[in-house]
């Protein structure tokens, strides 16, 4: 079974699964060392095509970096000892709902702002530990130094 | 005589890093900050930080905040900006493509254009590592709202079936349908509108 065959499964099984009602909200792009996507007590090691879900909580090891792409556009990428966690993801631009929030508690991330924080500024924000980023349509870079806190 | 001479140069190269220090104080090594960079469109937008000490918004690239919002936007140098971000920088996944498809009036058939851009659709999603991709089906406000909800779901299937047909390779294939809910060019109902009738095929 190829790595494509297990996300087309996946996708097929998502009605069945825990993930009953959700559909995946991005897939990992680029991956170095190790990762893991963690979504409720599901964990599992971040390969090219792992789905993320809303409330995932991704992280990478030491000397490792990831990048990921979101539904509407959105792609995040991780430098190592990196944790973020997508807290809120809703993209039905048809019917208005948007919402992209997200933690990083430790790490270093890259951010290019996708078709939500177009639409709907206002519904994109980053939360750290010292302050939260809003984000008006843009790229940026952030640090969140734990060792500081 | 040698251990004098040792001694004053010792003095003097104290001397110069405290001086050097107090010109150039050396930013604290642990902190959290967020640094503006440049979209990759070209254009440079905004990002607003506040925290407990305060809010900061920064317009500028390369121009960085700490996160609590205690200091005014400052350059960072090129060095520190490579240590802190240089691995997530590089992490950075190949940006998402899109194609817009049209379609002649009231039916699932592509115009003559759109067709011959298909092969191009595979491709491009063949040159990715792993890709996923969407096939989102428009219409225009001909027509009962439900009629174009269904229309634009077979407009999308039709392509979907197309660029598999042609070999397309994906992790991933979404179809979806927004009917007339989504308009490109905002008309009043019962408008034929050519740009509405579209299905968008984005490349992630």
């Amino acid at each position: 079974m190829t790595l494509r065959h297990i996300a087309t499964c996946l996708l097929l099984a998502g009605s069945l699964s825990a993930w009953a009602d959700e559909a995946p909200i991005g897939y990992v792009k680029t991956i170095t060392g190790t990762a893991t996507i963690t979504t409720g007590k599901n964990k599992v090691p971040a390969q090219l095509g792992t789905p993320l879900f809303q409330g995932s909580q991704l992280k990478t090891g030491a000397k490792s970096s990831m990048g990921v792409t979101f539904k509407d556009d959105t792609v995040m990428s991780f430098g190592s000892d990196t944790e973020l966690t997508v807290d809120e993801y809703l993209y039905a631009p048809s019917q208005g709902k948007l919402k992209l929030g997200s933690s990083l508690t430790k790490g270093s991330l890259n951010y290019v702002s996708g078709v939500i924080a177009k639409l709907q500024p206002e519904a994109v924000s980053v939360k750290t530990p010292t302050g939260t980023i809003g984000v008006r349509g843009t790229q940026f870079v952030v640090k969140v130094d734990d060792t500081a806190q | 005589m040698m251990r004098g001479t040792l001694h004053y140069a010792l003095l003097a190269t104290v001397t110069a890093s405290l001086l050097a220090g107090c010109a150039t104080p050396p930013p604290p090594q642990n902190q959290s900050y967020v640094t503006l960079l440049k979209s990759p469109d070209g254009t440079v937008g905004k990002v607003v930080v506040s925290g407990a000490k305060g809010e900061q918004v920064i317009d500028q690239e390369r121009q960085a905040a700490l996160l609590d919002g205690s200091q005014a936007p400052a350059p960072v140098d090129d060095a520190k900006f490579q240590r802190d971000f240089g691995e997530a920088v590089a992490a950075r996944p190949t940006l998402p493509e899109h194609f817009t498809l049209y379609f002649e009036s009231g039916g699932a058939q592509l115009t003559a254009a759109s067709l011959a851009q298909l092969p191009s659709i595979v491709e491009r999603a063949a040159q990715r590592t792993t890709s996923d991709v969407s096939v989102i089906g428009h219409s225009d406000t001909v027509g009962k709202a439900e009629l174009n909800e269904a229309l634009s779901l077979k407009r999308a299937q039709a392509v979907a079936e197309l660029i598999k047909a042609k070999g397309l390779k994906v992790d991933a294939l979404v179809v979806e349908s927004h009917g007339e809910r989504n308009l490109l060019v905002p008309t009043p109902d019962e408008t034929p509108e050519p740009r509405n009738r579209r299905v968008e095929v984005t490349i992630r």
